[in-house]
């Protein structure tokens, strides 16, 4: 649905994006994960040819970024930055004006304009000037002008920025419910727990991709497995016996605790389990060690330091 | 160029106007001011007479323009007032949607609207003609609302004789035809200056200059450099024709949506 090669951006001599090659799938939620100024927003205005790239080449819902731009226009939608709505006009009007931006017939303009404030829950407030709105109806509504004319892919950037946990919520489940729906979503975020939760995969920008990943093969790519067995005592020959078996690769002691590093934790656990027990250990709990993606990240964006 | 889409614009631009009340008040009151003030010169120029007028100069003008010798000294006066006056009207279309013109690319960036409308595929062309078309039609409506209630008026401060030269073709052509042209001159200007600078304050004050031509008309008329007459305004209306195209062309080209949605803060 997107594919980058060597896509860039300068601004007067400042890299803004650099040497960007991306591959998103159809039907997936891909999220850019960066900090401020890492050039998400730039990407996403690069792809729904809102700006020239310096260099480089995209390819956006099957047509060429710069040579078919209007066909790309028409084949996506956009969640900008900020809502940018016309706040004196009413949520109803402002739908209405973009959906014959987007070439809608005059019956099923009325009809879309329902449906999607309906999804929302603003179809109530249809007819109130949009300035009345909170900063989530706001934020609604503009998700809505993006689905309007049900675009393939859409880019959202930084959807819940600014809401309040249940706005943000439903949002976040909106955005799930359109991924059911096969649509392609394009996410910028910096919000970390909404990529692990919402994206397919995850991409870890700053000017350059990082890394591009499952949230899951980013933990395992950036940390070895480990198991955390804790134990009524540690012994030294309890520690002997878990060293002596082939497959694993370290064992640290903390207090109480061994933190042991396995390459499959799934099939390696029961040995490990049975040589403690063997070695006279009494063991009160197993689980694996959980790496938060705010690790990842933090790992990620600090040794590009 | 696609119509629905323009249309769009229109009616999106032309509904923001009309939520503004503030907005509509402006940009009907001065002109319906400004035709109340030439209506109480004129009858006050009626009850004058000549004023300071000597008689010999008044037959010099009457010399110099052989249609004016069928008027009494009197009207001879009237007449000439009412061509500056006339004049107003074209001045009107071209100040009026100014502020509305140098606000429509500006505004939208302020309040980031502009980059959604963008996203879309929605042609420059399109959106600035949409714009420019939005500024200019409540700008003739107040003109041409100004302009009715001068021409009912003037029946009650004038003698029927002068009253008929305001159905001269000259003013109608002006009014129906020139005025209109003006004002789409004035707005895309103010709509490609909008689209230019990053401060309505700048917008404006360039876009107040565009007065300026139509004041030199009238010192012209005034002078006797210039003589104002149907064939006057219908090469003047054919030449603002073609500056009107050539200005959204220009419009158009130079309207950068890369420099205005990354470097206008």
């Amino acid at each position: 649905m997107i594919e980058t090669h060597g896509l860039a951006k300068h601004f007067n001599g400042t890299t803004a994006v650099d040497d960007l090659n991306l591959n998103v799938k159809p039907g997936e939620i891909f999220a850019l994960l960066g900090p401020n100024g890492a050039g998400k927003t730039t990407t996403v205005r690069m792809l729904a040819c809102l700006i020239a790239p310096t260099r480089g080449e995209a390819n956006v819902a099957g047509y060429a970024v710069g040579r078919e731009n209007d066909a790309i226009r028409a084949q996506i939608g956009i969640l900008t930055e900020s809502p940018g709505l016309y706040e004196k006009l009413s949520a109803a009007q402002n739908l209405d004006f973009f959906a014959r931006l987007y070439g809608l017939a005059s019956a099923e303009r009325g009809e879309r304009v329902k449906r999607y404030l309906d999804m929302l829950g603003l179809w109530a407030r249809r007819d109130d000037a949009v300035a009345e709105f909170s900063k989530g109806m706001k934020q609604k509504l503009a998700i809505a002008r993006a689905l309007l004319h049900e675009p393939k892919l859409v880019f959202l950037d930084e959807p819940t920025s600014g809401l309040d946990p249940e706005a943000a919520k439903l949002v976040r489940d909106f955005i799930a419910e359109l991924k059911s729906e096969g649509r392609t979503i394009f996410l910028c975020t910096h919000n970390l727990d909404e990529a692990d939760r919402l994206a397919d995969r995850i991409g870890v920008m700053k000017q350059k991709l990082i890394q591009v990943d499952t949230p899951a093969n980013l933990r395992r790519k950036m940390y070895a497995r480990r198991i955390v067995v804790r134990m009524r005592a540690v012994s030294d020959a309890q520690i002997g016996a878990v060293k002596a078996l082939a497959f694993v690769k370290s064992v640290e002691r903390a207090d109480a605790r061994l933190v042991i590093a396995l390459e499959e934790p799934e099939a390696m656990t029961p040995a490990v389990v049975r040589a403690l027990v063997q070695a006279s250990g009494e063991i009160l709990a197993v689980s694996e060690e959980e790496h938060s993606l705010e690790e990842i990240y933090l790992n990620l964006i600090g040794g590009t330091k | 160029m696609n119509r629905s889409r323009l249309m769009a614009v229109v009616q999106r631009e032309l509904l923001e106007i009309r939520k503004n009340r503030l907005l509509l008040f402006t940009i009907f009151l001065p002109p319906l001011l400004l035709t109340f003030l030439p209506l109480a010169l004129l009858a006050g120029m009626g009850s004058m007479g000549t004023g300071n007028m000597r008689p010999e100069d008044i037959a010099r003008l009457q010399a110099a323009s052989p249609e004016l010798a069928r008027y009494a000294p009197s009207e001879v006066i009237q007449l000439l007032a009412l061509q500056q006056f006339l004049l107003l009207y074209l001045m009107m279309p071209l100040f009026i949607p100014m502020t509305v013109a140098a606000f429509s690319i500006i505004g939208e960036k302020e309040s980031r609207s502009l980059e959604p409308v963008l996203a879309t595929p929605i042609r420059t062309v399109e959106l600035l003609l949409g714009k420019s078309i939005a500024a200019v039609v409540p700008a003739m409506l107040a003109t041409w609302l100004a302009y009715g209630v001068f021409f009912f008026g003037a029946q009650f401060v004038m003698t029927a004789r002068v009253y008929a030269g305001l159905l001269n073709p000259m003013w109608i052509v002006a009014i129906v035809i020139l005025a209109p042209l003006c004002a789409l001159l004035s707005v895309s200007l103010g709509v490609l200056i909008s689209s230019r600078v990053n401060d309505t304050r700048v917008a404006q004050q360039i876009g107040g200059m565009i007065v300026i031509p139509l004041i030199l008309l009238g010192m012209g008329q005034l002078a006797g450099i210039i003589l104002l007459s149907a064939l006057t305004f219908v090469i003047g209306s054919l030449i603002i024709a073609l500056l009107d195209a050539a200005v959204l062309v220009l419009a158009t080209r130079m309207f950068q949506r890369e420099m205005i949605l990354t470097r206008w803060k």
